[in-house]
């Protein structure tokens, strides 16, 4: 727990009294029509309470991913509602979807998904790129952000120089960048070693700590045991939602 | 997003690709390049007659003449119609600012012999007042007599050992007779005037000149068809040019003489160096044109490879639309990769092309010359194409749907 006084100091920004709800969904359906019609969702409601850590499980195919899309707000509903950081997305534009997720939303994915091209700093401060005018101490945070998930000492390398646990860390970096409301991790060790992966998990957990809000999909279930509880999915609806203690 | 960023992060995807880029400019350079090239040469070409020109007529004056009016390529005809009269002559040598008038007129030679030496081919003798060779024979002295003769340097090297002062040379006329000529002056320069198309091997006096026109008061004199007027002063040039044509265009037996669709002109060096400068444009344009074409496939070429570029950084796109890119801001980037481009393009071309031009204008022997106006005219060129072809990749690329993007691998 090296880096946890200062990580603290970073992200205690995020202050929303425990009551609040971050994420709220309501009978969300989206079916796939390829020949047969697929049910990716199929009546789904959660409430995701501010300050929350929530592990989605389930098969694969059970709609975790679509899941995933619905509360990034990269996806709509079909039927349903979706609020996210307080705004009903079923009703926003493309390019109002783009700012909250600029905004509100930190993305880690199974692949990592950094820009290849771009130093670690450079990804980092990405998002702000995009819904920020300021540029001023945007270097300084990437700095700031990188040395508390361990990569001070690798600000200009480009992933393709960074190890996967590595490049996990600079993404974990990337999606803080904007103190979103959410953090939201679709498989983030799915990629890595088991060793790995729990230096990983220990970063996820000074988050929560921290106060995030998070969103995991994983696979393995000692994974999942790190978060408040699990939720079950099998074919696009909640089969059973687990509260567990955290391994605090 | 601000343009600082986009072009930021264009300019790594453009250095990340460095053998891709140069491929995509290529057809830029190769189109601006062109382009350059022939207004290089085009321009050098022009400073060199314009040069070659003003050289001859350190004189301020007026070559007056008569031109058929033509709406074709190329300028207009000069005519050969004696039309300007003794009485005219006159008439402009009483005009304020008007030094002397030199009527010329151009006879056709096909041989030039002096003892057993001979010269054939196409000369002009031209029949002319001596006061306009004055200062600048570099040998002997001005004609007198009808069986005078001043030659141009060039004209004097055609024998071995060149002519000289009181060497003998026979003229033998288009058609005509042969007539026995004494060499009294050898000039340096050209003095300008004339047809320049055929060279003038050699100044007579204009008694051997007898060609007479009715006036229209109905008297008979001798007329010319062009004349030298030359001027007291160059800051009056413009004034005494436009009182010459004035009384040329109105009062003058020429006016009257003309045929209805000819022109008077009275053409200092500079209308004289214009209408040339013009002509050689027109040509220069329409070479440089042709070349511009070929920007038209550089343009294809970035868009070409553009789409392909959208298609291999699909995922990347999904990235940055999944972390908060807008579609603007996917268009932005992609424009302003495209402009780069475009603009390095351009730049690159227009060093190529000014390298090209320099060597073949240097080569040849012309002074070299640096088509600004078109330097710019090539970089907004190379911009605008960039833009023109980035838009269609950077609309693909706006529509990338986040979530197909990143399932894929
Ligand atoms: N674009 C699509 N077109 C058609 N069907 C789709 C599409 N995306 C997902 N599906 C279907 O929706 C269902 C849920 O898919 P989803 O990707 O959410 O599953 P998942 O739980 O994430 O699975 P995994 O663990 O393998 O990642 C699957 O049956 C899938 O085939
Ligand atoms: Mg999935």
């Amino acid at each position: 727990m090296r880096h946890e006084v200062v990580w603290m100091a970073v992200t205690e920004t995020s202050q929303q009294s425990p009551s609040a709800t971050t994420v709220e969904l309501q009978d969300v359906r989206r079916t796939y029509h390829l020949g047969e019609p697929v049910h990716a969702l199929d009546g789904v409601s959660i409430s995701l309470p501010a300050g929350s850590f929530t592990a989605v499980m389930g098969p694969s195919g059970s709609g975790k991913s679509t899941l995933m899309n619905m509360v990034g707000c990269l996806d709509t509903p079909d039927e349903g509602d979706v609020t996210v950081a307080g705004q009903d997305v079923t009703v926003l534009s493309g390019n109002e979807r783009a700012k909250l997720r600029g905004t509100e939303l930190g993305f880690i994915f199974q692949q990592f998904n950094l820009m290849p091209r771009l130093t670690a700093a450079e990804n980092v401060t990405m998002p702000l790129v995009f819904h920020n005018d300021l540029d001023d101490g945007r270097r300084q945070r990437a700095e700031t952000l990188l040395e508390r998930v361990g990569l001070g000492d690798r600000l200009d390398h480009t992933p393709p120089e960074l190890s996967g646990g590595q490049r996990q860390r600079v993404a974990i970096a990337r999606a803080l960048v904007n103190e979103p409301s959410l953090v939201l991790a679709d498989e983030p060790t799915g990629n890595l070693d088991t060793d790995t992966g729990a230096e990983i998990m220990e970063l996820f957990e000074q988050l929560h700590e921290a106060g995030r809000t998070i969103l995991m999909v994983t696979h393995e279930r000692h994974i999942a045991e790190h978060a408040d509880r699990i939720i079950h999915l099998v074919d696009g609806q909640i089969e059973e939602i687990e509260q567990v203690g955290g391994e605090r | 997003m601000k343009l600082t960023e986009s072009f930021r992060i264009s300019w790594r995807a453009i250095t990340g690709h460095k053998l891709r880029s140069s491929l995509t400019t290529l057809g830029i350079i190769i189109g601006v390049g062109a382009v350059i090239v022939f207004m290089v040469l085009g321009g050098a070409f022009e400073a060199n007659i314009a040069q070659d020109i003003r050289e001859g007529n350190d004189e301020p004056g007026m070559w007056v003449n008569t031109q058929q009016e033509s709406s074709g390529f190329g300028g207009s005809q000069i005519l050969t119609n004696p039309i300007y009269t003794e009485s005219d002559v006159a008439a402009l040598e009483s005009i304020d600012g008007v030094d002397f008038v030199a009527p010329e007129a151009n006879k056709r030679a096909i041989q030039l012999r002096h003892g057993d030496q001979q010269q054939t081919g196409q000369f002009n003798i031209q029949a002319t007042d001596p006061q306009r060779l004055d200062g600048d024979l570099s040998a002997g002295e001005l004609f007198e007599a009808d069986d005078e003769i001043v030659l141009p340097a060039d004209a004097a090297d055609i024998v071995d050992g060149g002519l000289a002062v009181g060497d003998e040379v026979q003229i033998n006329y288009d058609g005509g007779p042969t007539k026995t000529f004494t060499v009294v002056g050898i000039v340096e320069e050209s003095p300008g005037g004339g047809n320049n198309r055929i060279p003038t091997a050699g100044y007579i006096s204009l008694d051997n000149y007898g060609t007479t026109v009715e006036t229209p008061d109905g008297d008979t004199e001798k007329a010319y068809a062009s004349m030298i007027v030359a001027a007291e002063s160059t800051d009056t040039l413009d004034e005494t040019q436009a009182a010459v044509l004035d009384y040329l265009k109105t009062d003058s037996d020429a006016a009257q003489l003309k045929g209805d669709d000819q022109v008077i002109k009275a053409q200092t060096v500079d209308d004289a160096v214009d209408q040339i400068g013009d002509i050689i444009d027109q040509f220069t344009f329409l070479i440089g044109g042709i070349a511009a074409i070929s920007l038209v496939v550089g343009s294809i070429g970035i868009a070409n490879i553009m789409i392909v570029s959208v298609t291999e950084r699909t995922r990347e796109i999904g990235i940055m639309k999944a972390i908060g890119a807008r579609k603007r801001d996917i268009i932005q980037l992609f424009i302003v990769e495209a402009l780069i481009l475009g603009v390095i393009g351009a730049i690159i071309g227009v060093a190529v092309g000014l390298g090209i031009g320099y060597l073949g204008a240097t080569g040849i022997g012309w002074p070299m010359v640096y088509p600004v106006d078109w330097i710019a005219i090539a970089v907004v060129i190379g911009m605008t194409v960039g833009v023109l072809s980035g838009l269609y990749p950077a609309w693909r690329g706006a529509r990338v749907d986040p979530i197909e993007a990143l399932r894929h691998e």
